[in-house]
């Protein structure tokens, strides 16, 4: 991985160790980050290294053909960064940056996600109408499910015995089980869903429907719609405030993008944010003060700061950028 | 500056998206194709900007060095009605519609059968490193390609019965590359889907691609006295160079029978395949077949399209025919 010359090599003479330990002291030498944002330019294939101090780029790696989006491994030790175009799942340190590892021939990953039971990891792909289920330890394929039309994004159970995948151009939230490895159900939802996540009572699915511009709310064991919530233009993918009660919503438009604040206790939106550049996925803060959201169509990487409620600063990166990812992340639920 | 123009493009490309494209995918339930819509734009513009480029570069060179004066352009008209229809994206944005269901199918098919369609960095993983290098060797493998369709659209009757359409303009100019039959403008496109399948173009060096090799297909079309030299001209495709690839004699041996020159950026491949012919003339460009040469044909662009299918019927015509 190409790294600007920004990190140390390794060597195995003492007086070198030595020696790079006094640089580090010096600051000569930066290693693990403070605090080190990975954002995904998906249309240059390239990953945009931020300094989440100084909002400053501070590399850039090459990542492979289309990197869209990224998740920690369970242990946090590794950000895996799906390479759809690539066939290949990339192995980033999430503290450094440096690429870690790669692993080929798991075709076309578009989402990933690994069941909250650690067993499954699943990834569909967008273009090829396709779900493929690995062993998580192993990534050796178990199943292969078609998936028409378009499987999105993924949610799972708290059980991890159902992974719950959008289908953006059949209009549909498709249920896989786990256990059989077999699709379970799929029920119609509203035009073009897009973002999928289990609220924290483990029975509402909240789905961003692109085309009506609402969260649509599923009792997933009844199968049913039971609201739809507007939120604004292109409502398109959700990510928990880490509070176990409210969720963002990136509405993707690109001059007039916003992201809501929905909150799960009474199914309102309460707040929303001025985002332009048509918002996509997003990472919060763990002290909760700073919403990072990629810009999809307007080339950055949008801050906004949750005390002022306003865009804070917006950092320039790559093409397309989609995933985003630091560490000092608010909780996942 | 480069970053207020990559501003400045992404905030028209982001007004097209959301003002005109974005609503009317939405509406017609098509909201999974607003990021390929949002590329679609990017080529859209590209295509703007390159054409601007090109008659404000290249237009003065035809005024200060023409090959040929024509006291009556009415015969370049429609090559100009064929540039904006292909460069603003009209003709690549159907022949993508028409075509992505097969590829994706095949594609589909492929890796539900555990077969992962190979790419070039497969053999050298090293290129992944190496963005730039990996667009060079891309734009080699991918102009190989393009000299074998290009050659077989000569050598094959039935093909050639459209890409004549493409020859038949005897007023060459730099708005000539974009004149083709719709067919033959498919099948190039069918052609390019399954090299980029065969070798795997990463989408982000497609457009970059695409543009290296336009820039290089309307210098080489241009009506201007401009060589690159002995050893230029073996480096790059030059418009002497290509001029001799619309000759409308071609020059004398059999292996120049189906034409000569059919490289589209890099001659190395008509040297190696035996088909480079150099000379310090400028022949007059064109073609003899009767129909294709009347003057009546030469401004009307659905005569021309109806030329060439009325050509293809004809080929096929003629293989059924007994004896």
């Amino acid at each position: 991985m190409h790294n600007s010359g920004m990190f140390p090599q390794k060597t195995s003479t003492s007086t070198v160790r030595v020696a790079t330990a006094l640089l580090l002291l010096a600051g000569l030498l930066p290693a693990a980050h403070a605090g080190l944002a990975i954002a995904l330019n998906s249309a240059d294939g390239t990953v945009s290294l931020i300094d989440t101090e100084s909002y400053k780029v501070i590399g850039k790696s090459i990542a492979c053909k289309e990197p869209h989006h990224l998740m920690a491994t369970p242990d946090d030790k590794s950000v895996i960064v799906a390479c759809s175009a690539s066939n290949q799942l990339v192995y980033f340190d999430p503290l450094t940056g440096k690429e870690q590892k790669r692993v080929r021939n798991i075709s076309d990953p578009y989402q990933i996600g690994f069941s909250p039971d650690g067993k499954w990891f699943v990834a569909t792909s967008l273009r090829l109408d396709r779900v493929d289920i690995y062993d998580a330890r192993s990534l050796t394929l178990k199943a292969r499910i078609p998936a028409p039309r378009t499987p999105s994004h993924i949610a799972f159970d708290d059980a991890g015995r159902f992974a719950f995948i959008t289908l953006q151009d059949s209009n549909e939230v498709m249920a896989i089980n786990l256990q059989t490895l077999k699709k379970e159900w799929v029920i119609p939802v509203g035009p073009t869903p897009a973002g999928i996540l289990m609220a924290p009572d483990n029975r509402h699915l909240m789905v961003g429907i692109m085309g009506e511009g609402v969260v649509e709310v599923i009792d997933w064991q009844a199968q049913k719609t039971l609201r739809k919530i507007p939120t604004d233009t292109a409502a398109h993918n959700l990510h928990p405030r880490g509070d176990g009660r409210h969720y963002f919503v990136s509405n993707r438009s690109v001059s007039g993008g916003s992201i809501s604040l929905l909150d799960t206790k009474t199914w309102t939106v309460i707040e929303k944010y001025d985002v332009p550049g048509g918002p996509d996925d997003m990472e919060v803060r763990a002290d909760g003060k700073e919403l990072w959201a990629t810009a999809r169509f307007g080339r950055r990487v949008q801050v906004i700061d949750l005390t002022t409620k306003q865009l804070k600063i917006s950092i320039p990166v790559g093409s397309s950028p989609h995933g985003v990812f630091f560490t000092g992340h608010a909780p996942r639920k | 500056m480069i970053q207020e123009f990559l501003d400045t493009f992404v905030l028209v490309q982001g007004w097209l998206l959301d003002k005109v494209v974005q609503p009317s995918l939405l509406a017609l339930g098509l909201g999974s194709l607003v990021e390929p819509a949002f590329d679609g734009i990017e080529f859209f513009l590209f295509g703007v900007i390159q054409l601007a480029v090109a008659y404000v570069l290249l237009r003065p060179l035809e005024a200060w060095r023409p090959v040929e004066h024509w006291p009556d352009r009415r015969a370049v008209r429609v090559d100009v009605l064929y540039t904006f229809l292909d460069r603003l994206g009209i003709v690549p944005l159907a022949v993508f519609a028409i075509l992505s269901p097969f590829v994706l199918g095949l594609d589909g098919w492929l890796r539900f059968h555990d077969i992962i369609p190979p790419q070039i960095e497969d053999a050298f993983p090293s290129l992944e490193m190496h963005p730039l290098a990996a667009f060079f060797v891309y734009l080699v493998a991918i102009d190989f390609f393009e000299y074998w369709r290009h050659r077989l659209s000569h050598t094959l009757r039935w093909w050639w019965a459209l890409h004549a359409i493409h020859h038949s303009q005897r007023q060459m100019s730099l708005w000539t590359d974009s004149r083709n039959h719709l067919l033959d403008d498919l099948i190039g496109g069918a052609w390019f889907a399954l090299v980029a399948l065969l070798i795997g173009v990463p989408p982000g060096h497609f457009i970059g691609l695409l543009v290296a090799v336009r820039i290089v297909e309307n210098l080489s079309h241009v009506n201007a006295r401009i060589s690159f030299g002995r050893i230029g001209e073996q480096l790059l495709v030059s418009p002497r160079y290509h001029r001799w690839h619309h000759a409308i004699e071609c020059p004398p041996g059999e292996r120049f029978r189906y034409g000569c020159n059919f490289a589209i950026l890099f001659p190395i491949w008509d040297r190696l395949f035996g088909t480079q012919y150099l000379a310090a003339t400028l022949p007059p460009t064109g073609i003899t077949t009767p129909e294709l040469a009347d003057p009546v044909h030469a401004d009307h662009f659905w005569r021309q399209q109806a030329d060439g299918i009325t050509g293809l019927v004809g080929v096929i015509r003629k293989r059924k025919a007994p004896g």
